[in-house]
Formats: structure tokens, sequence, C-alpha cells
């Protein structure tokens, strides 16, 4: 059996002469929770779109669960749950009758588990969907898809609208339901904080190209951000530079591994090392992802290196 | 499931069309009884049946040819409001509450959310056809000594007609993408249809498709029934325009992106 759930190589999808998706690389390990991250509009939902079918590749390949999404498109859809993006489901059905609905197209189908997920989120089972609130619409596609019995659950923006009590409780049924199980969860989101508490793999996704891969604990690790100062801002090349600041009196550099090596780098080239720091996913989301323009004082912020 | 529904969704609005087809045919058979009245029918009628020397068939041309008129010509409007309506409304209802992506992302073939689709539309479209006709039995059985056989063998033909513009509405609305676009787009096909031949005639003296159209509308001319096996090929081409369309939206939904 395949190790990856999820794996695509130089996946393209053009819409117009707007590549939405440009030659992405995906390896989501099995029994993984994957933080798919990225900015509006960097091609996460496209992404997950071309997983499912709903949109088809210009180029490229990809396979979900090892089956290719070209041939075995009814084999994936079996046997992955999918929330997505904007939450519609039958507006005239209540979510009980839904649920009948998606019985059908689902041998591992619970009801136990429909009873408990509608206890647990509070869900009005008996009120027609359309009549429902975002949160409690949102609550919904989540019910579906925990309760298919699904290998893989792709979330796309799973939080929308709901309350950070319910967020909680659906961030821990997907560990200790789901994740324990060995099934892998693969989160689309720009809500760095949710996936910072779940997930164990991240890739950071800007212009339809994946900028980062890699595992959580490699950035709590073995990321961080060292502020220097010196007279001149010396020319830097290194693999390991992912994002460089410039302020008013020093300069900060993202880096990925090896800072002390780095930071010697710097030295030899005049620089005063203020101070290593261990850094947040969203420090690195922000060093990767920032566009090159000055924040709010005027001042430049962080650049990525490969801008 | 989807059938399910399907079924759910629209029951409402096919109950309602399939009443209003219903209530139609009541009032206009007794639109024509009561016209049967005025001009004395009765009388002959009943002089007919008495002493049995009138022309019977002669004396009920007018009612006859009045139930005639409903059952084909209202019979086509009926067919081409619920063609156009059912045939926007089915597909063109998820595209507009947003559920395509939900509806494709469940583990079966495509082909059969479109035949389900189908199996649902064109039996409350043969329904609705029928509907309008079938109140108009007893009048028709009424007023004509031979009986309604005649005028409801035109029926057929009226469903077909039925199905292909309910294909032509169902195809363009999941290619436009919307129930509003599929039905601008039904409505420019269909009057394209009427008029461009004329014009081609008219202004380019050039009337091979013009022959070729009312060659299709044969099965709907007056006295065209009982249909002859020529306006049967006419009926024929529908029914081909019909599975076309339906083979036309099996071979989109296969690389429908949304």
């Amino acid at each position: 059996m395949n190790d990856l759930a999820i794996h695509t190589e130089g996946l393209v999808k053009l819409f117009g002469k707007t590549r939405a998706v440009d030659g992405l690389d995906l390896k989501v390990p099995r029994g993984s929770v994957y933080g798919f991250l990225g900015r509006n509009g960097a091609g996460k939902t496209t992404t997950v779109k071309t997983l499912l079918g709903l949109l088809r590749p210009s180029a490229g390949a990809a396979q979900v669960l090892g089956f290719d999404i070209g041939r075995d498109l009814i084999a994936i859809l079996e046997r992955t749950g999918f929330v997505p993006e904007n939450k519609m489901l039958f507006g005239s059905l209540t979510p009980a009758q839904i649920a009948h609905f998606n019985q059908g197209y689902f041998p591992k189908w619970s009801n136990e588990l429909v009873a408990r997920y509608a206890n647990f989120f509070e869900i009005p089972m008996q009120t027609p969907f359309s009549k429902l609130s975002l949160g409690n619409k949102t609550k919904v596609c989540h019910l579906l898809a925990l309760c298919q019995g699904a290998d893989l659950l792709i979330l796309d923006e799973p939080s929308i609208g709901l309350d950070p009590v319910i967020t909680d409780l659906l961030l821990r049924v997907l560990v200790e339901d789901h994740v324990s199980e060995g099934k892998t969860v693969f989160l689309s989101s720009h809500q760095l904080a949710e996936v910072e508490r779940i997930a164990d793999w991240v890739g950071i996704i800007d212009k339809g190209k994946i900028l980062l891969e890699t595992r959580l604990e490699d950035v709590r690790q073995n990321y961080r951000l060292i502020r220097a100062a010196g007279d001149a801002a010396p020319a830097i090349s290194s693999p390991d530079l992912m994002a460089v600041q410039s302020s008013e009196n020093f300069r900060s550099y993202l880096v990925t591994r090896q800072a002390d090596d780095f930071a010697a780098m710097l030295r030899a080239k005049g620089m005063t090392i203020l101070e290593i720091l261990p850094v947040s996913l969203e420090e690195v989301f922000l060093g990767l992802t920032r566009k090159e323009v000055p924040c709010i004082s005027g001042k430049p912020g962080m650049i990525p290196a490969h801008a | 499931m989807y059938q399910w529904k399907a079924w759910h969704d629209s029951r409402a609005r096919i109950t309602l069309y399939i009443l209003a087809a219903l209530s139609g045919g009541i009032l206009f058979g007794l639109n024509v009884i009561a016209d049967a009245n005025l001009h004395g029918y009765w009388a002959v009628l009943y002089a007919a049946s008495r002493r049995r020397f009138l022309n019977y068939d002669f004396c009920m041309d007018l009612p006859f040819w009045m139930l005639d008129w409903v059952v084909r010509d209202c019979g086509q409007t009926a067919a081409l409001l619920a063609g156009l309506s059912l045939g926007a409304c089915s597909v063109g209802g998820e595209y507009g509450a947003g559920t395509m992506h939900f509806v494709l992302t469940r583990p079966d073939a495509r082909r059969n959310f479109i035949l389900t689709d189908w199996k649902v539309g064109l039996p409350a479209m043969v329904i609705i056809v029928g509907g309008l006709a079938f109140p108009l039995v007893p009048f028709l059985a009424l007023v004509h000594a031979k009986g309604p056989g005649n005028i409801l063998a035109g029926l057929p033909a009226l469903w077909v007609l039925g199905a292909a513009v309910y294909g032509l509405s169902y195809f363009t609305t999941l290619a436009a993408g919307s129930a509003a676009k599929g039905l601008t787009l039904s409505v420019a096909v269909l009057l394209t249809f009427s008029f461009f031949p004329t014009a081609l005639n008219e202004w380019w003296h050039s009337d091979t498709l013009l022959r070729a159209t009312e060659w299709t509308l044969q099965a709907f001319k007056n006295n065209a029934w009982p249909l002859t096996s020529f306006e049967w090929g006419a009926t024929a081409f529908w029914l081909a325009v019909a599975a076309s369309f339906l083979g036309a939206s099996l071979a989109w939904i296969r690389y429908r992106e949304v």
C-alpha cells in the first residue's frame, strides 16, 4: 500500500492564462494531520477540487489513497470525506434527511456516529438546512464527512462560522476519533492557530506553488529567527535562508536549519548577532507569503528570500 | 438516493403544474359543452338519437374541432412550458443552491445524476401534458360518436415534443451553469428555429430549411391526427432530438467542472 494519502507531481490547473495551481508537488503521509496553508487565492481550493475530480488537471499527476484522480475517482470519493469551502447542502432537506440521503452512498456509514455527533455538536437535525445558521451548516457538513467511515478527510476552511467552543470540539473529534484510528486529515485553511494545534505536517502554498512542506515539529525544533545589526546589509545566499526583514536598527533572518552556522556567517560579514529566537508557524507563514510591500508604518516587512 | 431527493425537491412544483393542467382541461371541456349548448347541439344530438335522420358527425364538427384545438394547440404550449421549466429547474436548482459540488462528490457515476433527473422530469412532463388532455375525454365522448381516439392519438407526438424541449432546456442549463442562462439560451434556440427558416426564405429565397422545419412540425398541424406514416417520421425526428440532448448531457457532465 502506498504510504501517501495524497501525492501530486507537477500538478497544474490553468484557468485561461492564469496558473491557479502551478506545478504542485504534494506528499501527504497516511495517518497524518496535514495543514495545507495559503493566502486567499493561493490555490488551496483549486487543489482540493482537482483532487476530488471537480476540476480537471491541465497537467501533472495526482493520486489520492493510491488511486489515480483521472481513472479511479469513484473509489477516491467512496473513501474520502469532504467538507467544501461554501458549506452548501440541499436547502429543502433537514440534516436528518441529508444524512439519510448520504447513507445510501457509503457502505461504512454509521448512524450511531450521526446520533453521537449531532448531540455533540448540538445540531438541530429536524430544521431545514436552508434555515440553519452558518455555524450549524458547517457542523452538518462535518457530520456528514465524519460519519461516512472515510479513510481521508479533506476539510476546506473547516471552522468557518464555528464558535471557539465548537471549533475546539471539532479539533478534538478529528484527533481523537479519526487520526487515532490511522486515518488522514487534510486541512486546507488559513487559520494558523487551528492548524498549529493539531497538524503534524504543513504545506504552504502561494501562487499555486508549494513553498514549504515539512513536519511541524521540524519548524519548532530547527527554524529560527536571527536578529542582527550592522552598518551594511551583506548579500547572503543560503539554501537555509527563507526570508529577510529589514527594520531601522536591525535585520531579521528566518532560517530553516543550522541557525548557529548561519549566525557565524553573519558575524564573519561584520554583522552583530542580537538574538536567535524560535519561530511560530505564523512567522514562517508570513515570512514566506508576505508580499513585498511596506507594512503600515511604511517600513518594509519580511521578504521571502525566493522573491 | 438522488432520485428520492429530486422528487422531494420537485414534487410541490410538479403537483402544481399537474393541477393547473387538469383544471385547464376541465375548464376547456366545460367551455366546449357550454358552447355546444349555446348553438343548440344538444337538441340536435337528442333529435339524432330519437329520429336517426340527421348527419350526426356533421353537427358535431364544431365542438369536436374545439376539443382538437385544446388538445393540440394548448397541449403544444403545455409541452413547451413544461419542458422548458422542468428541464431548467432540475439541474439549475443544484447550480442555484450551490450544491453541484456536493452532488458530484458522491461516489456515483456522474451519468446517474443526469439519468435520475430525466427519470423524474420526463414522467412529470408526460403527466402534465396528459393532465390537460385527459379531463377532455368525457366531453369528447359526449360530442363525438366515434369517441376521443382520434384526438388523443396525438398525445404521443406532444410528449415527444415536450421531451425534446426538456432535453434542450436541460442541456443548455447544464452547459451554461444556471437556470436563467439555460432558459434564455433555450428560448433563443426555439425562436431561431421558428423564425430563421422563414427569414432565410424571405430574404434569400431559400426555402430548403423552411420545408425541413415544416416537415418536423407536421405532427402538430391541423388534421394531422391520426398520424400518417409520414408524420410518425416527424415524431421520430423529435424523439431523436430528445435522445441527442440526453446523450449530449451525459457527455457534458463527464467533463463538467464546478
